[in-house]
């Protein structure tokens, strides 16, 4: 009895719990997060966008991933030339599957491509990220406008789905992965977004 | 695993990470394909993958089950060359020729997706391809006459 109201306590306080296909999309309860609370998650949330296994692909307009980070040496654009071209997927010229072909599975092999079971591509040219600090990264990812019309549900949704993103905490090869874990990754962006997504400066 | 090459159907039997280009080259004994690097860093592997270009040394086989693969003996022949491959022979393009199987299936690709390639399109597209020869500017050239040609045709 005791444990029966505990649990229906417990779905009670819990206002959405969706068991995503990879992770669990459970946001704090509506008002429960202060804006500090939500400032350091947004801390956190940088730490992921502005590091080079997610911004080496959240380029600008002239479409040219870049390789940085501790595997890279020195920061510098995609080797062989390469332009995702406006389609931010080759289609102009030599498509990014070329070598990124889709796969079930890793390709673990140093220096060679990196490959998911999707169509390798950029981020979309709005959601540039690759040098840019906090306060623009964070207010373009509240921007509807420049977010694909989500709030933080669906930026969650979307983290769950994306295997390009899943990528960035598995990405093999040698190659440092991003910070903290796409579960954690997706609990800050819900808390961030639960705290009225809340930047430096507002 | 079954894959369509050059129009014929075969059955081969391998690991599911085996690459491409070992399954045509050893398996199937069709080694105009080349194998430069083995890690997408050259080119020399490329060949079509249900009508677009890729790396054949990074598709395990897995990913190239149920899909059709042209390679350099399935472009054209040598009676009806594609005209990648005539403009190639106009240009005297090759010099050693190791890289160049590589550099016409990829050529025929971008000819595929850009009918009009700029020298810039040209330069993007072609820049994973090395050649060791230098044949960078007849590549160039052989691109804008094979353009030309399939407007024409
Ligand atoms: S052998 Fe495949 S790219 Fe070099
Ligand atoms: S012709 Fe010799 S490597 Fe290209």
């Amino acid at each position: 009895m005791l444990r029966t109201s505990v649990v229906a306590f417990c779905l009670l306080a819990m206002p959405v719990l969706a068991e995503g296909e990879n992770v669990v999309i459970a946001p704090p309860a509506e008002g429960s997060v202060s804006t500090e609370d939500g400032l350091q998650a947004w801390a956190r949330i940088y730490e992921v966008a502005s590091h080079p296994r997610c911004s080496n692909c959240h380029v600008g307009a002239d479409n040219r991933p870049m390789w940085s980070g501790p595997s890279y040496g020195n920061a510098r654009p995609h080797g062989m030339n390469i332009n995702a071209g406006d389609s931010r997927i080759g289609a102009e010229t030599i498509l990014c599957s070329t070598c990124h072909v889709e796969r079930d599975g890793l390709n673990d092999v140093p220096h060679a491509a990196p490959q998911v079971a999707m169509a390798w591509q950029l981020a979309p040219v709005e959601a540039e990220w690759f040098g840019k600090s906090s306060v623009e990264i964070c207010n373009q990812l509240r921007d509807p406008e420049r977010n694909g019309g989500r709030d933080h549900l669906d930026l969650a949704i979307h983290l769950d789905h994306d295997l390009i993103l899943h990528w960035a905490w598995n990405p093999g090869g040698g190659r440092e992965p991003a910070p903290y874990s796409l579960q954690d990754h997706v609990n800050d962006v819900l808390t961030w977004g639960v705290a009225g997504f809340p930047c430096e400066g507002d | 695993m079954r894959l369509t090459v050059n129009g014929k159907e075969h059955e081969v039997d391998v690991e599911d990470d085996m690459p491409l280009l070992w399954v045509l080259r050893d398996e199937l004994g069709l080694t105009g394909t080349k194998y430069g690097c083995g890690i997408a860093q050259c080119g020399a592997c490329t060949v079509h993958m249900d009508g677009f270009a890729v790396r054949s040394c990074q598709v395990p086989a897995a990913s190239a089950d149920g899909t059709e693969v042209v390679t350099i003996e399935g472009l054209g022949t040598p009676e009806t060359l594609h005209a990648v491959q005539e403009a190639w022979v106009e240009h005297q393009v090759a010099q050693c020729g190791y890289c160049q199987s590589g550099q016409i299936m990829q050529a025929a690709s971008l000819l595929s997706l850009n009918a009009e390639p700029t020298d810039d399109d040209i330069d993007v597209a072609m820049s994973g391809n090395l050649c060791r020869c230098g044949t960078y500017p007849r590549i160039r050239a052989a691109v804008k006459t094979a353009a030309q040609k399939l407007q024409e045709a």
